[in-house]
């Protein structure tokens, strides 16, 4: 029965996604990847910086009520796999190095060392928050030119036919031009919870490694103690 | 990261995803009942009688078509009123539905024979559809500037008056015998539909190819066939309509 061709046009935006071109379908297919992977990893870094937070608030409080850095280790002895904790065990490896060597007293001249040690630990650290979050910002900016191009094409295909069909009627250009328009309405649908959480992640980022600043001062005063 | 979470997340995001283009697809096909209220009603030609119309809601119809005349009005089912008993189903002769309802039991049953006779033709032209053409005719000059749908079976039968109906089937056979490419043999799954709209005088004013066959040829043979026949019998005057939108479905078993 002829319906069955002219739902096409009016059963949904499955249906849309359906009868448009080859081209169209694979444009469609790769923001659809897209938009899928950069939700994904939103996911995981709002884990990731959640439990990071958390633990900044956890290391705080510990070495506010921690009066040496003996104490902040037994505090932390258990602690699971974090960026916090892995600055403290920079931190204690190097000083245990140096105690090996010399004396219990920590020696005014180790200290630069032991803060280049957490220097390294803090970059490594961020190198390994940020990770992925790269893959947003391709999104955001790459999807709605994909979109676009998907758009581009479907547009020029319709046009073709209208040549071909020698009709001009709205009728005509007007199921090929919204089936085109498609591919662009999901590169934006992609490309703005991109945009959006790029913004939002990379300055919780960036609130998360000024702490992890802080946090390595505070324990450089704390071997002092 | 752990790989393990990564890959949690990634099968949640593509669940959200599977859930957001279901979400998407429902509101879309509530709206698009709209459109087939917009579009005008169209009938099917197959076995020489009105079969599946699409009634699109009987209401708006007439709203579209506002300067159709009483004699063109065919008898309609009434779909929207909420019917009780199947019994008691209504056909209405005409657009005066109030009158035609006070009715007598005797011509209560005669609509009621009428409404089985739709049936059956429907059941005919289901039949028949399978194998052979189908032409279908909407009418209805106005149509908001959009096609209408050729072959709106929306289940509600609506009857041509056999005015009409003779006068699409001329116009079908003289379409369908100046059709032919000689020389030419097509395969059996090609299927045009056009929509044409024929002023009273018979000219055709806009040719619509609503389905293209996928073969340029094809359509192409058929939209000359349009333009040799242009000059078309004139509009009946009994029919009293100042246009007339017909469906034509070409399929390569039609070809002399």
């Amino acid at each position: 029965m002829g319906l069955s061709s002219l739902n096409a046009y009016s059963g949904g935006l499955f249906s849309l996604i359906y009868s448009a071109g080859p081209v169209a379908k694979a444009v469609m297919l790769i923001l659809l990847i897209f938009s899928i992977t950069s939700w994904a990893i939103m996911f995981v870094k709002l884990r990731q910086y959640g439990r990071t937070e958390r633990e900044g608030e956890r290391f705080f409080h510990a070495a506010r009520e921690a009066d040496s850095f003996k104490k902040l280790i037994t505090i932390y002895r258990e602690s699971p796999d974090n960026s916090f904790y892995r600055l403290i065990l920079a931190c204690y490896k190097e000083i245990t190095k140096r105690q090996k060597e010399n004396n219990p007293e920590i020696k005014p001249e180790t200290v630069p060392i032991i803060e280049n040690a957490m220097k390294i630990t803090i970059s490594e650290e961020s190198t390994r928050l940020e990770r992925r979050l790269s893959f947003l910002a391709t999104t955001a900016n790459a999807s709605p030119f994909i979109g676009l191009f998907g758009t581009v094409w479907g547009i020029m295909d319709s046009f073709r036919e209208i040549g071909v069909r020698g009709t001009t009627s709205l009728a005509v250009v007007a199921p090929g031009i919204s089936e085109a328009l498609i591919a662009t309405a999901m590169g934006l649908a992609a490309a703005i919870p991109a945009v959006l959480a790029y913004n939002y992640f990379s300055g919780r980022l960036k609130r998360i490694i000024s702490r992890m600043e802080n946090a390595s001062l505070y324990l450089v005063n704390l071997i002092g103690k | 990261m752990r790989e393990e979470a990564w890959y949690k997340m990634l099968i949640i995001s593509c669940a959200i995803h599977v859930f957001a283009i279901a979400a998407f697809s429902i509101p879309f096909k509530k709206s698009s009942k709209r459109l087939d209220v917009l579009s005008s009603y169209s009938v099917n030609l197959v076995g020489q009688l009105g079969g599946g119309t699409g009634a699109a809601g009987a209401e708006q119809a007439p709203k579209s078509v506002p300067e159709k005349p009483a004699p063109a009005a065919p008898a309609r089912v009434k779909k929207t009123a909420p019917i009780k008993k199947p019994a008691k189903e209504e056909v209405s002769l005409s657009k005066k539905k109030v009158p035609v309802r006070e009715k007598t039991t005797k011509e209560e049953l005669s609509r009621l024979e009428e409404r089985i006779r739709d049936m059956k033709k429907k059941a005919d032209y289901l039949d028949v559809s399978k194998t052979k053409t189908a032409g279908a005719g909407g009418q209805g000059g106005t149509g908001a500037g959009a096609p209408g749908l050729p072959f709106g079976s929306e289940g509600g039968g609506r009857p041509l008056d056999p005015a009409t109906q003779k006068y699409i089937l001329d116009i079908w056979d003289k379409v369908k015998s100046a059709w032919g490419v000689p020389g030419m043999t097509y395969k059996k799954d090609l299927e045009t539909i056009v929509i044409i709209r024929i002023r009273k005088d018979g000219r055709i004013v806009d040719i619509n190819v609503e389905k293209r066959s996928g073969n340029r040829i094809y359509d192409e043979s058929i939209l000359r066939v349009l333009r040799a026949v242009d000059p078309l019998p004139p509009i009946p005057p009994s029919l009293n309509m100042d246009s007339i939108e017909l469906g034509f479905r070409f399929l390569p078993g039609d070809l002399s």
